[in-house]
């Protein structure tokens, strides 16, 4: 089993979501973050004066699936959360030892 | 059965069980049979324990199994009372070690009759406990003496512990909210929850005070115990809140139609309870204060609006108060009450909805108003709405708000009822008034923003219409009414296009654009979706969230560019006819029927002559609602539409006389103001900031100084003297006061005529602020 976490652009977050359900992943975990990479924030102007943002607000997901559908998982994510801009974010995947689902005691795939 | 099963009470356990279990046996059957069942088998394990070693011993029941409401996971609270003769370890250990082993919660204590006073006399909750003491075996002397001891112990104490216990209760309500309006409520920690029931009964037990002796307060109590019976008995866990996910199976439990009805009946149950509870601490600060003072006193009734007086810690109508011909008493008692940081006294809200007529349509500004100064007196706006809301005066006057009391909003996002949500946003509102030009929308958009939930289709759609209709009710123009429906259109707009739409697209910006069109509609929008996400629930603004929007309103801000104030409208030729007349004319047109007239003013233009005039009013006791000043040649005309806060308005002659008096140094304005405001009472709510701003770029021959506030008589005399010595000259001025709320435009120039230099803008700027009272430096700027 493979832990996939996605940063990407907070709009893009129905998106994704509706990409992931469509192909059939049931759950998922959602929290809001902020970070930046290669884009290293970005300069607003309001009201005449110039400041810089540090931090951009960003969505992160998290799915734990099966190790046969983590390419399938990473390219939906991928495909749907893409602008192609600067910024759009960042997908990668760690292993996973062990999952247990906490209501049934159920582990591993089952659990998923 | 052996005699050890018999120790560890298996029969009394499988007993038990089947009591839970049992579905043909009502809540209070249930409770009764578990409590009798206890009672029984703790006799047994009493009578067990030789003769000898148990005389002069009393078992007791305390707390909720001493009322006999033990419920499927209740504690056992129970005292074991003994004189000082016999071996109270060895006789305890008999009784209670069956209890441990048959797993039961047990909350227990071994103690003698001082003993169990020094405890009570230590520990409130003990106290509290104690009142409900019940005898259950053994020496019934014992628990006769208990008994007696603690109540009189409790009411001799009772002016040291009963401000105790109102803190606590007041602890409490801060921590677990209000029954009525939590969409997850604590059906024992909540206000208004099974806590208070008892926290009544405790201040009856005090002989201070007496609680009110309503059906629907016993009602109310008996139908949450029946819930939580339920939800103890569903959820198998002794946890007394009801979460989202037990709501259906309980109301199917409870033979209701659906989870909205247990809902509603339980935030029927919690408003009865609660509304008793704040009767009767306040009875008890009332007795409790006279007890206090010294020889026979007389409460103080002090003016707080037209009809309504402060008389011992709560708004009451004044002696000759009409209800029966004044339809905007009640909007005025409640504004009136609200700004001063009082509640309505029961038997006035009794008498306003019995007595007061209905208000015509549209209403008259100064029912506008008075809705506008309640909503914008922040929290204190919340016990008084909900003591008018108790008297159905609300449903009368916005007959659409019966749709939405107690009504669930099933979102995670969400803590409140959609009633009690639309009041908070309003508070949270009032916070934000002086961000925006018109406070006044900004607050019906508030209360009305969720009017449409509960009908078909999109809320924020039917809500547009409903609230539309209900602004032209009001006597909104048909341009603010329009306006007030487009904020609650598109009060979801900027959350969904800054979380759901790519703010570095064009079309994101242009589609905030095309929505809300001009700059102070989204300065509204904008102060109205932080209103709403704040009183929502901390998920909804978090800070992502609050920056994402700040960002998307930010961008559009900068596409709309800033909203122009108002410029003076042009004077009639009548006005500018008085304006050439030698020397001061005054002018005072007869009351309109809102109540407001119209003051001109024509006179020689010089610094003071605004301030002075302003002074003049507020003497009179002139509210100022509305205010023009514009100089031509070397006369400067003014004119005011004020409301005489007491009866009708002076005189033409009294008040022309006056003025002339005073423009020519021979009234102290500011002394006899001083005197005035020492008249007036203490506390003042003032829970946002006033800001001074100077805004550029919006004349060419002038400086531009808006000034927004919270209303308060002489408040323009302060900010137009301050302004005058500061060496600048007021060439014209637009005075707006909203509700509760003052928003003041003045054209400032220098002696020469021109627009003021750096040095005198920030003279300027920091001498309005002062004016103000406690001058924000970080509301206070130059943008």
């Amino acid at each position: 089993m493979k832990l996939v976490t996605a940063v990407i652009k907070p709009f893009k977050l129905d998106e994704v979501r509706s990409a992931l359900e469509t192909f059939g992943v049931q759950g998922m975990t959602v929290t809001e973050a902020s970070g930046y990479g290669r884009q290293k924030g970005h300069t607003e102007v309001y009201r005449g004066a110039e400041y810089t943002v540090d931090l951009v607000p960003k969505t992160r997901l998290e799915v734990v699936v099966d190790d046969t559908d983590v390419d399938d998982v990473v390219d939906v994510i991928v495909k749907a959360a893409q602008t192609g801009k600067i910024g759009d974010g960042k997908v990668w995947v760690s292993p996973v030892d062990a999952v247990v689902r906490v209501r049934t005691g159920e582990v591993g795939v089952d659990a998923l | 059965m052996t005699s050890a099963s018999a120790a560890r009470g298996d029969r009394f356990l499988s007993l038990r069980q089947a009591v839970v279990a049992d579905e043909r046996l009502s809540a209070i059957q249930r409770r009764v049979a578990l409590s009798e069942l206890v009672d029984g088998w703790l006799a047994r394990l009493f009578a067990a324990v030789p003769g000898e070693e148990s005389a002069g011993f009393a078992l007791v029941a305390v707390g909720g199994y001493g009322r006999r409401e033990l419920l499927p996971g209740s504690d056992l609270d129970v005292l074991l009372v003994h004189g000082d003769a016999g071996d109270p370890a060895a006789v305890a250990n008999r009784i209670f070690y069956p209890v441990w082993d048959a797993g039961l919660a047990l909350d227990h204590a071994v103690r003698t009759v001082e003993q169990a006073r020094a405890v009570a006399a230590e520990d409130l909750k003990a106290a509290l406990s104690l009142i409900d003491a019940r005898h259950v075996t053994g020496n019934g002397g014992v628990t006769q003496r208990l008994r007696a001891e603690v109540l009189a112990d409790w009411r001799r104490q009772a002016a040291v512990r009963l401000p105790k216990l109102a803190a606590m209760v007041r602890a409490r309500a801060e921590q677990s909210g209000e029954l009525a309006h939590l969409l997850e409520p604590d059906l024992v920690q909540a206000y208004g929850g099974l806590r208070d029931t008892l926290a009544l009964r405790a201040v009856a037990a005090s002989w201070i005070a007496d609680r009110p002796h309503l059906k629907a307060v016993e009602e109310a109590r008996e139908w949450l115990l029946v819930v939580r019976d339920a939800l103890h008995r569903t959820t198998g866990r002794r946890h007394d809140r009801l979460l989202f996910e037990d709501h259906g199976i309980i109301a199917d439990r409870l033979g209701l139609v659906d989870p909205d009805v247990l809902l509603r009946r339980v935030a029927e149950a919690g408003r009865a309870v609660a509304y008793a509870a704040d009767v009767t601490w306040r009875d008890v600060e009332r007795t409790l204060r006279a007890r206090r003072r010294v020889g026979r006193h007389v409460p103080e009734r002090r003016p707080l609006a037209d009809g309504v007086v402060e008389h011992d810690g709560e708004a009451v109508l004044a002696r000759d108060a009409r209800p029966e011909r004044d339809a905007v008493l009640p909007l005025r008692a409640a504004a009136a009450a609200a700004q001063a940081g009082l509640v309505l006294a029961p038997y006035t809200v009794e008498r306003l909805a019995a007595e007061c007529p209905a208000l015509p349509e549209p209403w008259p500004s100064s029912a506008r108003d008075a809705l506008l100064a309640l909503l914008g007196a922040g929290r204190s706006a919340l016990q008084v709405w909900d003591a008018l809301d108790l008297a159905g005066l609300v449903t009368r006057w916005i007959p659409e708000w019966e749709r939405v009391r107690y009504r669930a909003t099933r979102t995670p996002i969400h803590r409140h009822t959609v009633d009690r949500h639309l009041i908070e946003t309003a508070v949270v509102a009032s916070g934000f008034t002086r961000r925006v030009g018109r406070p006044d929308l900004l607050l019906l958009a508030a209360l009305f923003h969720d009017l449409g939930k509960g009908l078909p289709g999109d809320h924020s759609e039917t809500g547009e219409v409903i609230a539309a209709d209900i602004g032209r009710r009001l006597g909104l123009s048909p341009q603010d009414a329009a306006n007030l429906g487009l904020l609650v259109r598109h009060h979801l707009l900027l959350p969904e296009m800054a979380t759901r739409r790519d703010p570095d697209d064009p079309a994101t910006i242009a589609a905030v654009v095309d929505s809300v069109g001009e700059a102070d509609k989204l300065e509204l929008l904008a102060a109205l979706t932080e209103a709403d996400a704040t009183a929502a629930g901390p998920l909804a603004w978090s800070p992502m969230r609050a920056r994402l929007v700040g960002d998307l309103v930010a961008r559009v801000r900068t596409v709309l560019g800033g909203a122009p104030p108002p410029k003076p409208e042009r004077l009639e030729p009548w006005q500018e006819e008085l304006a050439r007349r030698p020397g001061t004319a005054v002018r005072v047109d007869a009351p309109t029927a809102d109540g407001t007239c119209r003051v001109t003013v024509a006179a020689v233009d010089r610094p003071d002559v605004l301030a002075t005039v302003a002074g003049v009013l507020t003497l009179h006791r002139l509210g100022v609602r509305t205010a023009t000043v514009e100089t031509v040649d070397e006369r400067v005309v003014l004119v005011w539409r004020v409301v005489a806060a007491y009866g009708a308005p002076p005189a033409e002659a009294v008040l022309r006389d006056d003025i002339v008096r005073a423009l020519d140094g021979r009234t102290d304005i500011p002394s006899r103001l001083a005197a005035r405001a020492s008249e007036r009472r203490g506390r003042v709510i003032r829970h946002a900031e006033p800001s001074v701003t100077v805004i550029p770029e919006i004349s060419a021959d002038a400086t531009v100084l808006e000034v927004r506030a919270h209303d308060e008589p002489g408040l323009l005399y302060r900010l137009a003297d301050a302004i005058g010595g500061a060496g600048v000259v007021i060439r014209s001025a637009v005075v707006e006061t909203l509700g509760a709320e003052a928003v003041d435009v003045f054209y400032l120039v220098d002696r020469a005529g021109g627009p003021l230099p750096g040095e005198a803008v920030a003279a300027v700027v920091a001498a309005a602020g002062a004016a103000l009272g406690e001058p924000n430096p970080e509301r206070s700027r130059v943008i």
